[in-house]
């Protein structure tokens, strides 16, 4: 790994946000463990086990931020070198959407312009063969769930489907 | 004879029309996610979970099963004529095996790793028969600290084995018990981490979570790159070894086939390590290892019988403990728990139907593995021409649907959605998901053990190594955790470390 890539004390350096996340998680187990009662080692109570796991994650964050200021660690840049990063980017943009849509516009209505968008953004399938393959997927889907499984995909406000 | 007549009870069940075609359900679809390099095991059992609500236990559970065999077959196929790997542990394949397929001997390469997995296949049935009935004889004395000292070697293992740093893949498996920990304590009834979310009462559930950290980040980590495929074009023939093959496979095939097994048996183990084990141990006695790399067919027999016979071992600590000993395992405990049974000591007794006739079902599906890797290798190269800027959206749209499906439940997907959006970063700062999954799984067992021993002996903490067995699985479980810090143990624990969310 390069010079470029690999740094020790600062805050690019990819290792050291892990860990950190790790250790705010780690914490907020630990607070919810004993807000939930330890009980005692005789009769453990509901936040015992959460407690002492929370415990363990924070030592094991602590490990990895030790190591990332000791020994450094890539950059967040350099993970995403060379790759097709907005396309990932671009397909969780969609998704986000599309669990934001589901619900309201029921399955159909939401699927069908998620399958236009994702056979679009991955490298993009042609028209003439997107726009049946995102309708007739979608829709033979529902239609099999529908009708041979009698699973109801949700409707809707429009209640399609 | 009393074994006997239990097999003959299981051929019974798994010869049922409908446990057949369940079985070939399960080995085709295996076969398919195995060929298919982006999708494994893990992500069409899960997506397959809801499915075997439809249907008796024997049948949910024979297809799950057939799923996970059939993929150890379908992975070669891929290895050998792309140079992909199409699922984890059929990484080591594609060295020799792409290598003979460059040289014309593609035929033979697909044949031989057809056969060794048939008779490796053969070999971990006949001894889960004789295994899993004594092992589980001797399981029912095993109390509450036995299972949870048990449970914490498999996650040590599991982390040991894990690619990168040891302190992440605890971490991941610390966050895997904190998520399993999510719902009503099952001891007091108490909500947790809940946020009052009624959703989350019964806890997350596992199909979102598996979705999530193997189907869609999958996809995402697959979209950064432009996926190239170099399928062997040329007509593939003489899918039946020489002689010559034949003399040189015997011994690679026989070795692969005992380390598979018993490397699959221990918990943390599994196809990948057995495959990666029996390849160094190939080349290690081989007379030639310079030939290694280059088109051996001894490093395709070896490595696929053991990844077979270790897909067979792997269901005795499942069976007989009731531990899932890696994260396919996971999932079918799962498949188990759906319909209310509870694998361990007590299920071949209790249900020998359901037991002997998985087993048997899986003779079944390893002849029907044999039909469709054979004659009908044209139809998987076919599958391998399929783009994938098609196959990925259509993936996606399944894994929604098949997550609804497990519950009727719109929060599921948005459970998914997140931890898709979670395992792509994961991945990204090298956070390996399986430890997560599998703690996740084991979280909620872990805790009860643990809290069970507490309460039975009064808080004392000496009953965890007063008790043989408890005390051993401690003891490795604390080599295993102290090793990496010995250089020569933390070298050898790079050579073997594996990625099993491939």
């Amino acid at each position: 790994m390069s010079n470029d890539t690999n740094v020790k004390f600062r805050l690019s350096n990819s290792e050291l946000w892990g860990g950190l996340i790790g250790l705010a998680f780690g914490g907020f187990v630990i607070w919810s463990g004993l807000k939930l009662k330890l009980g005692t080692i005789n009769d453990p109570g509901s936040g015992y086990v959460l407690f002492y796991t929370g415990i363990l994650i924070c030592v094991f964050a602590a490990t990895i931020i030790v190591s990332a200021v000791t020994e450094g660690g890539p950059t967040l840049a350099s993970r995403w070198e060379n790759t097709r990063w907005s396309k990932p980017l671009l397909i969780i943009a969609c998704l986000t959407l599309f669990s934001f849509a589901l619900d309201t516009f029921g399955f159909l209505l939401s699927a069908i312009p998620l399958m236009v968008l994702l056979l679009r953004v991955i490298d993009p399938v042609r028209w003439s063969l997107t726009i049946p393959l995102s309708i007739l997927a979608p829709l033979g889907m529902w239609w099999a769930l529908k009708h041979l499984l009698g699973i109801q995909l949700p409707s809707g406000i429009f209640e399609i489907g | 004879m009393e074994t006997l007549l239990n097999v003959a009870h299981g051929f019974g069940v798994a010869l049922l029309p409908v446990n057949l075609l369940y079985c070939f359900i399960g080995v085709f679809i295996g076969t398919l996610v195995g060929v298919l390099p982006g999708i494994g095991p893990i992500s069409a059992m899960s997506l397959l979970l809801p499915v075997t609500l439809s249907g008796t236990p024997e049948s949910g559970i024979i297809m799950m099963a057939g799923i996970y065999y059939g993929s150890m077959y379908g992975g070669s196929t891929t290895s050998i004529l792309v140079n992909i790997p199409g699922e984890a542990a059929s990484v080591v394949t594609c060295i020799d095996g792409h290598e003979m397929a460059k040289q014309g001997r593609a035929g033979p390469a697909l044949g031989i790793s057809a056969f060794g997995s048939f008779i490796a296949g053969t070999f971990a049935l006949i001894a889960l028969m004789l295994v899993a009935p004594k092992l589980a004889s001797v399981a029912i004395a095993f109390g509450p600290a036995e299972y949870f000292s048990l449970m914490v070697l498999g996650l040590v293992v599991l982390t040991f084995l894990t690619q990168g740093s040891m302190a992440k893949a605890l971490l991941m498996a610390c966050i895997g018990v904190v998520l399993g920990l999510v719902g009503l304590d099952s001891i007091t009834a108490m909500p947790r981490l809940t946020f009052g979310r009624v959703e989350l009462i019964d806890g997350i559930g596992l199909v979102p979570v598996v979705m999530g950290l193997f189907g869609i980040a999958e996809v995402l980590l697959n979209t950064e790159q432009a996926i190239k495929r170099d399928v062997i074009s040329t007509r593939i023939t003489h899918l039946l070894p020489t002689k010559a093959d034949w003399k040189a496979s015997a011994g690679p095939v026989s070795r692969g086939t005992i380390l598979g097994f018993f490397l699959g048996i221990l918990p943390g183990g599994g196809a990948v390590v057995a495959s990666f084990a029996s390849y160094a141990l190939e080349k290690r006695l081989s007379k030639t290892p310079e030939r290694f790399g280059k088109g051996a067919i001894e490093g395709v027999a070896g490595p696929e019988s053991a990844n077979n016979a270790a897909a067979g071992g792997a269901f005795i600590p499942l069976m007989t403990l009731g531990i899932p000993p890696n994260v396919v395992m996971a999932l079918l405990l799962g498949a188990f728990v759906i319909h209310g049974l509870q694998p361990g000591p007590l299920l071949i007794t209790q249900n020998p139907g359901l037991f002997w006739g998985i087993v048997a079902s899986m003779y079944i599906g390893n002849l029907m593995l044999l039909v469709l890797n054979l004659p009908m290798i044209g139809m998987w190269v076919q599958l391998l021409k399929l783009p994938y800027n098609i196959l990925f959206p259509l993936i996606i749209l399944f894994t929604i649907i098949g997550v609804y499906c497990s519950s009727n439940n719109v929060f599921d997907v948005y459970v998914m959605i997140a931890f898709g959006v979670i395992g792509y970063f994961m991945r990204k700062l090298g956070y390996e998901p399986a430890p997560l999954v599998l703690a996740f799984v084991l979280g909620p067992m872990l805790e009860n053990n643990l809290r069970k021993s507490l309460i039975l002996s009064q808080g004392d903490l000496m009953t965890f190594v007063q008790r043989p067995i408890s005390a051993a699985c401690l003891a490795l479980a604390v080599v295993l955790l102290i090793g990496p810090l010995l250089p020569a143990l933390r070298k050898k624990r790079d050579m073997v470390a594996l990625d099993e969310g491939a």
